[in-house]
């Protein structure tokens, strides 16, 4: 049945947006699902409604429950349930509003330039002057991705975690969590020049789309040198067995 | 709490030198029975197999030998366990038994699902090491197991868990006895309401600081927090730390098996789990008639619901708080459309009051008085709210700070800052003329703090009635070294002034019924006019 199929879509879509929050405890905010649903009902039912005999099929049972004289008890029942329900959920809506809700880009677009170190740095073309060593001098690579673990255990354990996977022993109380470096999503699909201007100018070098009033990442330009923010790049890509994108791809 | 046998077995291996190194692996030999079955469980992973997922994935914090002592170390309290030792905090054999079972070694790697529900935290929660099972899987365990076990010379033992089998129901009576029990046996270090407010200065058998648990906060036990958990802990004990084992005939604090249930149901009861933070939680400032309270005893906090939030400390800039002892916070606000007042909550060891000798005993290092901080946007938020970190030069924040007595002679002090970002604060007014006052009572474990103020001020956080105020919270605990940056904290949340007192209005659920309704018979009307 068409109409049963429209739901069971919409439902599981319902579901997936639920899921982080029942599952893992991070709900996607409310009003976010609400955004969501909205143009996947739309979608669905564009999709669904695009001839006219699978819209006809569609409403069909609809239509029947409203004109159907022999399905007359059934639609009285509906027409008293239909105003009580939306007092309901009007009801519930009221006493529970949801928050403000600031949409944040996890990867928004780099500047053009860095300024770190009192250098101005041109991230077009950006490359770690590590990497090449990767090639050049195995050994020498392995002792720099050594050298890089030792500054992500000393400074950035605690947020990103022992697994690389964002979850760190203070995570939990942070909100937006901290990024996790495992998985193809992130460090993935990211140039190293990126991951250089979002560890030295940290949350507060984001821009507004990026949320840096909200993030915790500090600026590790006070605290790091230059060639140990290179080596914890190094580090998390080798980790995680993620290569970073290169300006030749 | 004299226990000689493990003070012996245990306090032996407090320096790392050789010679207590060697002793102890002799003592854990010898006390593996001869008889004791070589489990073909024990023998079942390689040792050498799990020493390159070791030095992949372990020696940053527990160093590249195994003895606790990686990179990362020196930041992390509890700190990373020395494997050289074999001496674990969370096992299950009977408190003589040297080794931890195979289970356990496995379930200390992989970590389990007992804290499902809280992002991160499936291995030792609260702590560096998080569970490894999703990474590792069960085969790679089993060779990371009998890896550890190599380091220690514990490969062979194989002792089963203590027994649950004479466990005793959770009823009134059992839970009666444990009161008494727990009052003479735990609350010396746990406190009499099991707020780990015992205000002892307890260090593990390393020199590193531990604080005993907060039982009302069971979403933080390490393995798990139901009465067999609590009575494992209490026959077994936690090694290495000042934790004994109750079974243990020697101490004079032993108790009975029978003795053990009942303490272990009642300890599980004084879990809070009403205080365990939930994400989105929203402090809902109740609207109420006449004035504010300033005592947090006041009936009026009854009508007002409670947000929890969880805490992490500042390691974002300047001097940075690696090992904090505060982790949750509880808020409740309350108006009557002029003044606004907050009550905050938190369980501390201690009360950090100079002229108190417990206090001073406890402090780690110099000791500074507790703190507690209320942060709201000054003035209008307008495209985005500030920098959650006391703002920014554009965008600055208004902050509500009190602070513990400093002399038995002196009151709690508040002050209300205007800040800029980090260490740009300037005093904003004189508190008391301008209408704002705040008050602290530590009892047992647990400040309980209220701040209260005019709702709108010059250059103050916008405040009005049914929407949403940004909010932010930090705590300083001066007996954990706390003081200036060194806080925990929380970041942007969410406060909304109510508009009537409890009860939600009907107008707008009537409002829309009747629109369906009418919606519905013009749709009837139309119908028949149709038909016709």
């Amino acid at each position: 049945m068409r109409l049963f199929k429209f739901i069971a879509i919409n439902l599981f879509f319902y579901a997936l947006l639920k899921a982080p929050g029942l599952l893992a405890g991070k709900p996607i905010p409310s009003s976010v699902i609400t955004m969501y649903m909205f143009f996947i009902v739309v979608t669905v039912l564009l999709v669904m409604t695009i001839t006219d005999e699978g819209a006809n099929e569609l409403f069909a049972p609809l239509r029947s429950l409203l004109e159907d004289p022999s399905r007359s008890l059934a639609r009285n029942i509906l027409f008293v349930l239909l105003p009580i329900g939306a007092a309901l959920s009007v009801y519930y809506s009221a006493a529970e509003p949801a928050p403000p809700f600031e949409l944040r880009s996890a990867h928004p677009a780099p500047p053009g330039a860095v300024r770190a170190y009192g250098k101005a740095y041109e991230l077009d073309g950006l490359e770690n002057p590590l990497r090449p060593l990767e090639r050049e001098d195995p050994a020498a690579f392995k002792e720099m991705v050594r050298e890089g673990g030792e500054v992500y255990f000393r400074n950035c354990l605690f947020c990103h975690g022992a697994k690389l996977d964002g979850r760190g022993h203070y995570a939990h109380a942070m909100d937006p969590l901290p990024m996790p470096f495992t998985g193809s999503d992130t460090i993935a699909q990211l140039k190293e020049s990126y991951l250089f201007w979002r560890i030295v100018r940290g949350g507060p070098g984001l821009p507004r789309e990026g949320g840096p009033n909200i993030s915790a990442m500090p600026a590790w330009e006070d605290e790091l040198t230059e060639e140990e923010v290179w080596k914890v790049i190094l580090f998390i890509y080798d980790y995680t067995g993620n290569r970073p994108r290169s300006w030749k791809d | 709490m004299a226990l000689p046998i493990q003070e012996i077995k245990w306090r032996f291996s407090r320096r790392r030198t050789w010679a207590p190194f060697l002793s102890a692996c002799g003592l854990a030999m010898l006390l593996i029975p001869a008889a004791s079955l070589q489990s073909a469980f024990a023998s079942d992973g390689d040792p050498e197999k799990g020493r390159a997922i070791y030095e992949k994935r372990c020696s940053w914090c527990h160093g590249l030998e195994g003895a606790g002592d990686g990179p990362a170390a020196e930041f992390l309290n509890p700190p990373p366990r020395d494997l050289t030792f074999g001496l674990y905090k969370w096992k299950s054999t009977p408190f003589d038994e040297y080794s931890p079972s195979g289970e356990d070694f496995e379930r200390m790697i992989a970590g389990d699902g007992s804290h499902a529900g809280i992002s991160g935290w499936n291995g030792m929660s609260g702590t560096s090491m998080p569970g490894w099972g999703d990474v590792m899987g069960p085969e790679e365990t089993r060779h990371m197991a009998a890896y550890m076990r190599s380091l220690s010379g514990l490969e062979n033992a194989e002792m089963p868990a203590i027994s649950l089998a004479g466990r005793i129901r959770p009823g009134p009576e059992s839970i009666e006895r444990g009161r008494v029990l727990f009052k003479d046996r735990c609350a010396e270090c746990h406190g009499l309401n099991g707020r780990g407010d015992g205000a002892k200065k307890l260090r593990d058998d390393w020199g590193a600081r531990t604080w005993p648990r907060d039982l009302t906060k069971g979403w933080t036990f390490r393995m798990g927090s139901g009465p067999e958990d609590i009575y494992t802990r209490v026959t077994v004990g936690i090694p290495g730390t000042q934790m004994p084992s109750f079974a243990d005939p020697s101490s004079k604090k032993a108790m009975t098996e029978e003795e053990r249930w009942d303490v272990a149901n009642y300890a599980a009861t004084l879990d809070e789990p009403s205080r365990r933070p939930i994400p989105e939680a929203v402090v809902k400032a109740v609207k109420v008639e006449g004035g504010l309270p300033l005592a947090h005893s006041d009936k009026l906090w009854d009508s007002a619901p409670e947000a929890d939030y969880f805490l992490f400390p500042q390691i974002i800039a300047g001097e940075k708080a690696f090992t904090p002892s505060l982790d949750s916070i509880s808020v409740k606000a309350v108006h009557n459309g002029n003044e606004i007042a907050f009550l905050l909550e938190w369980n501390d060891p201690t009360n950090s009051m100079p002229w108190d000798p417990k206090a001073v005993e406890v402090a780690d290092g110099p000791l500074f008085p507790d703190g507690a901080a209320i942060q709201f946007p000054a003035g209008e938020v307008k495209g985005g709210r500030p920098y959650f970190g006391m703002g920014d030069g554009r965008k600055p924040v208004e902050i509500w700070h009190w602070r513990s007595p400093e002399s038995e002679f002196e009151k709690d002090t508040f002050g209300v800052l205007e800040a800029k970002g980090f260490e740009r604060m300037t005093r904003k007014t004189v508190p008391e003329t301008a209408g704002f006052e705040a008050r602290g009572v530590y009892d047992n474990g647990r400040w309980r703090v209220v701040m209260k103020g005019p709702l709108n001020h010059e250059n103050g956080p916008l405040f009005e009635e049914g929407s949403f105020t940004p909010i932010a919270f930090a705590l300083w605990d001066g007996s954990n070294g706390d003081n200036k940056g060194k806080h925990v904290m929380t970041g942007w949340e969410w406060a909304r002034l109510e508009k009537e007192a409890p009860g939600p209005s009907y107008m707008w659920p009537l409002a829309a019924g009747g629109f369906v309704l009418a919606a519905e018979l013009l749709w009837l009307f139309l119908k028949r006019g149709r038909k016709d």
